[in-house]
C-alpha cells in the first residue's frame, strides 16, 4: 500500500486500543505508538511525526484528549487529530484544533472507511471519496484540504 | 379651639337654619365622614368635620377643629401614601389614597381618603374637601389574598425546584446508563474483532465476522439514538443511508455502485434495534452473495415515505441467491423473526437479474 499512514493511538481502554490497532494495520497502515495519558504522549520522541492520531477524550490519570490534541498539534503540526469518543458533547465548538471525531461505539466499517478517506486526503488532498458518515469533520479539516489544493 | 367663622354657612348653621341650605344639611347628616380644611390658615387646619367623621375617629369636634389631618396618622401609616397626599395638596390636585389611620383609642382602621381642592371664581383654592371611608375589611381581605398568594407562590417555587432537581438526577442517570451501554457495546465489538483475528478456519472467521457486523449495527443504532434529542422515535431512513455507505465503504469494493434514494423516515424507538438488524442482514447479504468473487454491480437503497406504512427496498443486480440457500441461512431466519417482532414484513422478489428485498413496517405515530 503506497499511501500507508503512520498512526498514533491515544486510548486508555486497552481492549479498544488493541482493536483500533488491528483495524489500522488491517487497513495497511502502521501504528507508531500507543499512549494512555497526556504523560505518555509527552514521553514520545520528537521524531515520531505521525500522519494521524486517534485520541480518546477520557484518558488515564485524569488527563483528557483536548490537552493531548493541543500537545500533538504543537509537537507534530502535520498530524491530523481525530477524537474517538463516547463524549461527543464534551468537544468544544473549535474542536481544540482537532480535525474530526468518530463517535463510540465505533464500528469496524466506520473506522476502516474513515481511514481510507483520511489517507486519501493525506496523500492526495482533497480526498476523492465523499466523507464517510462515521466521521464528523471539524472546520480545521476542511481548511487543511483547502490549503493543500 | 372654636369652630371657624369661615364655616358659618355650615357649622354655625343649625338644622333649623340649614333648611335654607340643603347642601350644608346634607354634608352634616350624611353617613360619609367628611372634613373641610382651610389652606389660607397656618398648617391647613380642619375647619369643619361632620358627625360621621367624629364617630369614625372617636374624637369630639373640639378635639378635631384646628388640627391638621395628619393627627390621624400613626407609626404604621405608609410614608409613601402620605407624601403622595402632601404633594397633591401642595400642587392643588385631587388625590385618592388608602391610609392606615388611628382612632382616639389607639385602634386602627383603613381610611379610603378622597381629597379635592375647592376653588373660588378667581381660581384660588379656598378649601380642601375630604371624604373618608372605613375600608378596613376590603384592605384586610386584600392583604389576606396577597399573603395567601405569596405563600402559594413560595410553595410552587419549592415544588418546581424539587421537580427540577429530580429531572436533573434522572437525566444524569440516563446519561450514565447511556455511557455504560456505549462503553460495553464498544468493548464487545473490540473483543469480537480481536478474536476473529486469531481464527484460521475461514468459515468460522466469516461467521464471527457476521456476528461482529450485527454488533456493529446495534452500536450504530444506539449511537444514533443517543445523539438524537428524540427518545421516542428513530430515523430509520437516515440509518439505512449511513449503514449502506459504511458497509459498502468498508468492504473496499469500489466496483459496487451504490444508489441511494433515501429520506428521513421515523419508526418507534422500541423497534429501532430489530429493524436496524434486519437492514444490516439484507445489506451485508447483498454484498457477500450478490457480488461475490469480485463481480461488479449495482446496489440500490430506496426509502419510500409516501404511504401509511414505511417501505425500504434494497435491490442488487447480482446472480441472486438460490431459495434453498436462503431458507437455511441464519440471516434469513433472523430477518423473518425480527420482522415479526417489529410488526414488519419482509418480501423477496426476483430483480432479473438480482434480488430485491422489501421491508414494510409501521411508521412512528409520534409527532414532534
Amino acid at each position: 500500500m503506497n499511501n500507508a499512514m503512520n498512526v498514533l493511538i491515544v486510548e486508555d481502554e486497552i481492549l479498544l486500543a488493541m482493536d483500533i490497532e488491528a483495524i489500522v494495520e488491517d487497513s495497511g497502515h502502521r501504528v507508531l505508538a500507543e499512549a494512555a495519558s497526556l504523560r505518555d504522549v509527552k514521553d514520545l520522541p520528537d521524531d515520531l511525526d505521525p500522519h494521524l492520531a486517534f485520541v480518546d477524550i477520557h484518558l488515564a490519570n485524569g488527563s483528557n484528549g483536548l490537552d493531548v490534541s493541543s500537545m500533538i498539534q504543537e509537537r507534530w503540526p502535520n498530524a491530523l487529530v481525530i477524537f474517538v469518543t463516547a463524549n461527543v458533547a464534551k468537544i468544544p465548538a473549535d474542536f481544540s484544533g482537532a480535525h474530526g471525531v468518530i463517535a463510540k461505539p465505533f464500528s469496524h466499517a466506520g473506522i476502516t472507511h474513515a481511514l481510507r478517506y483520511l489517507a486519501d486526503g493525506v496523500y492526495d488532498p482533497p480526498p476523492s471519496h465523499p466523507r464517510p458518515p462515521s466521521l464528523i469533520s471539524s472546520p480545521h479539516l476542511e481548511q487543511r484540504w483547502a490549503r493543500a489544493q | 379651639m372654636k369652630q371657624s367663622d369661615d364655616w358659618h354657612l355650615t357649622d354655625a348653621l343649625h338644622y333649623d337654619q340649614g333648611r335654607g341650605d340643603p347642601f350644608a344639611a346634607a354634608v352634616r347628616a350624611t353617613r360619609m365622614p367628611m372634613v373641610i380644611t382651610d389652606p389660607a390658615k397656618f398648617d391647613n387646619p380642619i375647619v369643619f368635620c361632620n358627625e360621621a367623621f367624629q364617630q369614625l375617629t372617636g374624637y369630639d369636634r373640639e378635639e378635631i377643629i384646628g388640627r391638621n389631618c395628619r393627627f390621624l396618622q400613626g407609626p404604621d401609616t405608609d410614608e409613601a401614601s402620605i407624601s403622595r397626599v402632601r404633594v397633591a395638596i401642595q400642587s392643588g390636585h385631587d388625590v385618592e389614597a388608602d391610609l392606615l389611620n388611628y382612632r382616639k383609642d389607639g385602634s386602627t382602621f383603613w381610611n379610603a381618603l378622597y381629597l379635592s381642592p375647592v376653588r373660588d371664581e378667581s381660581g384660588i383654592i379656598r378649601f380642601f374637601f375630604a371624604s373618608q371611608m372605613d375600608v378596613s375589611e376590603r384592605v384586610l381581605s386584600q392583604q389576606a389574598i396577597t399573603d395567601k398568594k405569596v405563600m402559594v407562590e413560595r410553595e410552587v417555587d419549592r415544588r418546581t425546584a424539587d421537580l427540577r432537581a429530580a429531572l436533573e438526577a434522572k437525566t444524569l442517570l440516563l446519561h450514565e446508563v447511556d455511557h455504560r451501554v456505549k462503553n460495553n457495546l464498544t468493548m464487545i465489538g473490540s473483543l469480537l474483532r480481536l478474536q476473529v483475528r486469531t481464527i484460521d478456519d475461514p468459515d468460522v472467521a466469516a461467521k464471527l465476522d457476521s456476528m461482529l457486523e450485527r454488533v456493529d449495527a446495534l452500536a450504530v443504532v444506539h449511537r444514533q439514538l443517543y445523539q438524537s434529542s428524540d427518545l421516542a422515535r428513530f430515523d430509520l431512513g437516515t440509518f439505512v443511508h449511513n449503514l449502506a455507505i459504511d458497509v459498502v465503504g468498508a468492504s473496499g469494493r469500489t466496483d459496487i455502485h451504490l444508489h441511494l434514494d433515501t429520506r428521513q423516515l421515523y419508526v418507534d424507538a422500541a423497534h429501532a434495534s430489530a429493524l436496524g438488524l434486519i437492514l444490516n442482514e439484507i445489506l451485508t447479504n447483498a454484498i457477500k452473495h450478490a457480488f461475490d468473487n469480485g463481480k461488479s454491480g449495482h446496489l440500490s437503497v430506496v426509502v419510500d415515505d409516501q404511504s401509511s406504512m414505511g417501505i425500504i427496498s434494497i435491490c442488487d443486480d447480482g446472480p441472486g441467491m438460490p431459495s434453498t440457500k436462503r431458507t437455511r441461512s441464519i440471516g434469513t431466519s433472523l430477518i423473518t423473526r425480527l420482522a415479526r417482532q417489529a410488526r414488519a414484513e419482509a418480501t423477496w422478489r426476483d430483480n432479473a437479474p438480482g434480488t430485491c428485498v422489501t421491508i414494510t413496517f409501521p411508521r412512528s405515530e409520534t409527532e414532534t
